[in-house]
């Protein structure tokens, strides 16, 4: 029903061949994108706005949607596309024209999927993804799905690796793939143990400081105030902090649970297809031969209890910022990862003997998390005029670079590296040489005394690149790692003095 | 680390940076009189003032008369058919190897000051880096851009 209604409100059916327009409702969407990609600009001029009374408010908040709507139709009334040949042909832009034309043989993937607003007139939106970082610009906002498939039919390669079309009716030549889900209860405990729980309670602090002049002449404040048992200001502080954190860990809670939930993951013979989310259904495609790292995340309140996250870089193909990180399963128990990644990538269960930074080093890890604590700890001290009890912060800062220095370990064998460190999370990474893109050592002065290193490893991920580092190794592994990565030299089999018996990664353990 | 790479930057490069430092930090100067401007030159403010026109001044001149034949003399670098290998850094010393392989391209820039100098800096990018070997002979850089990509055709390889 929404799709012949769709249908009428392009006017009659044109054929592909000839420029058309999307669905008007992707007018909405590009203002809805605007809104979301604004939002502090939009923050700060409403509170400015505030400060005149509420008609102004109201005057401010309705010229914004305005011009955002009219921009939003404007964008929409000079995007254009059409089909010709097996060749997309994209117009766009207001002052700039934009021409875009993809053509069948660079398309890879084509993404369908459908956001809350596309769902509610039974549209989709249609993301085209060549190798090229500008790929993420040829998206088509709002489309009917039978357009969406006759796109797709169109610029689909003839030896049919690109685009799937829905969830339900995967090719039959695909049949062997497999499907993970993530049990509902793994969902709670992940959204519960989010790590986006310290951001969310930075942005709400911020917010806090802002408003709080605008809240304390408010009834609500003055009823607070009386409701909270505040005897003293450093009960009232608390209180108030305490009510900050649990509001910031609900909002991260459900942040993760609207986007993780109804999480799918399903293995292809050429690539790996991601669906999440509950209101805003994503939908993310990775050939196996773009993936760059594979990754595992131990959270600090996740790690107690056996938790990690599998994460992959991916080169081209990330999300909308060009970032290549993707999370490739939420929740799992560490002893349970084996057995994942053997029907994923099985090529990246790999392990080789740890090469840890010496004891020497330990003074070093330990120092730097006291230097870094340092200021931030006179900084409560100062601000909260707090007893000099506060210092005894500076026995779990010492733990911290501590477990830092335990964390940190470095291995390889013939054609893989795998690098484990710890910044708050602990992570493992294993790479394949192939993928490395360069290989940085680095020793300042102090390091010189000390005869330690640095180790830096980058490899790309998305438009960009990502490094994985560990710090304060003997000097002696440089040499090793030099060799390693020379092309041609066999000499993988190391046999350095002080070597461990653990290995990286050491999941298997436990 | 052992085998370090043993080319040199063209010796002109350090007249090249002089010049860029001595524009470049022209800004390093200012930050006194921002300062006097902003909070005044009254009892403590004045020998803060001090201090940070001296600090400042300090800096200007190490950054022309000292920092670039420090720079100079602990950059190498060094290209055979299966790696770049740039050694650099004062304080703390950066090696990078780059596998020819992974060299996504190869560029040579020219600023005007190391135009006038005839000099170029190469700039080579992988899928996730860049790496800049700045300030060499023209024609130098030229058959370093030019060696580095013949080998980077040579060393095939998936990325």
């Amino acid at each position: 029903m929404f799709a012949t209604q769709s249908q009428l409100m392009q006017g009659l059916p044109k054929k592909m061949s000839e420029f058309r327009r999307q669905h008007p409702i992707a007018a909405v969407a590009r203002a809805l994108a605007l809104i979301k990609g604004n939002l502090v600009t939009i923050i700060v001029l409403l509170v400015v706005g505030s400060r005149g009374g509420e008609a102004s408010v109201i005057w401010w908040i309705g010229g914004g949607f305005l011009t955002l709507l009219v921009l939003g139709v404007v964008s929409w009334w000079r995007f254009q596309y059409k089909i010709e040949d097996g060749e997309m042909h994209i117009k766009r832009g207001l002052f700039v024209r934009q021409n875009m034309y993809l053509t069948r043989d660079r398309v890879q993937v084509i993404d369908i999927t459908a956001g809350v607003l596309q769902r509610m007139f039974g549209l989709v939106k249609v993301e085209i993804k060549t190798a090229a970082s500008s790929s993420r610009e040829a998206t088509i906002d709002a489309i009917s799905r039978a357009d969406a498939e006759i796109i797709t039919e169109k610029l689909k390669k003839k030896n049919g690796t690109a685009g799937d079309l829905q969830d339900t009716e995967e090719p039959a030549a695909e049949k062997q793939a497999r499907t993970f889900h993530l049990p509902g209860k793994n969902l709670l405990v992940a959204a519960s143990t989010s790590g986006s729980f310290g951001i969310a309670l930075s942005v709400i602090g911020t917010i806090f400081s802002q408003a709080e002049p605008l809240i304390s002449e408010n009834e609500i404040y003055e009823w607070f105030m009386s409701v909270i048992p505040a005897e003293t200001d450093l009960f009232l502080i608390i209180t108030v902090v305490g009510l900050l954190i649990l509001f910031a860990w609900l909002m991260s809670f459900f942040g993760t649970l609207f986007s993780y939930g109804d999480f799918s993951l399903t293995v292809f013979s050429d690539e790996l297809l991601i669906t999440r989310g509950i209101f805003e259904k994503k939908r993310i495609t990775i050939p196996f031969n773009r993936i760059q790292a594979i990754w595992i995340m131990e959270g600090v309140l996740r790690q107690p209890f056996g938790y990690c996250s599998v994460h992959l870089e991916s080169a081209g193909y990330g999300d909308s910022k060009g970032n290549g990180s993707i999370l490739l399963f939420p929740l799992i128990k560490k002893h349970k990862l084996d057995p994942f990644l053997e029907k994923i990538v099985p090529e990246y269960i790999k392990s080789a003997p740890a090469q840890k930074p010496p004891l020497r080093a330990m003074r070093r890890y330990i120092f730097k998390s006291l230097l870094i604590s340092v200021p931030v700890i006179a900084g409560l001290w100062w601000l909260f005029d707090a007893s000099l009890w506060i210092w005894i912060l500076l026995i779990p800062a010492a733990f911290w670079g501590w477990l830092r220095y335990r964390d940190a370990s470095i291995g390889w064998d013939y054609d893989n590296i795998m690098i484990s460190f710890r910044n708050l999370a602990k992570t493992t990474a294993v790479i394949k040489k192939t993928r490395a893109q360069d290989l940085d050592i680095e020793q300042s002065w102090i390091q010189k005394f000390r005869n330690l290193i640095s180790v830096n490893l980058h490899v790309a991920s998305g438009d960009q690149g990502r490094s994985f580092s560990v710090k304060e190794l003997e000097v002696s592994v440089s040499d090793y790692l030099e060799r390693w990565i020379r092309k041609g030299d066999n000499s993988h089999s190391i046999d350095m003095g002080q070597q461990t018996k653990q290995l990286v990664p050491h999941w298997r353990e436990g | 680390m052992k085998k370090t790479p043993s080319k040199k930057l063209t010796p002109r490069a350090i007249r090249a940076w002089q010049w860029a430092a001595a524009g470049g930090n022209l800004f390093i100067l200012s930050l006194p009189i921002l300062y006097a401007i902003f909070l005044g030159w009254q009892g403590i403010h004045l020998w803060v003032l001090i201090a940070l026109a001296v600090i400042a001044l300090l800096y200007y001149i190490a950054g022309i008369f000292l920092i670039p034949y420090v720079r100079w003399r602990h950059w190498r670098y060094e290209i055979d058919e299966h790696e770049i290998d740039l050694l650099r850094g004062v304080l703390i010393r950066r090696r990078t190897l780059i596998p020819l392989s992974r060299v996504q391209h190869v560029d040579t820039t020219q600023g005007p000051i190391l135009r006038w100098y005839k000099l170029a800096s190469v700039t080579i990018s992988t899928a996730a880096t860049t790496h800049e070997i700045s300030a060499l002979d023209e024609m130098i850089a030229d058959h370093v851009r030019d060696t580095i990509s013949t080998y980077a055709r040579l060393a095939e390889e998936d990325v």
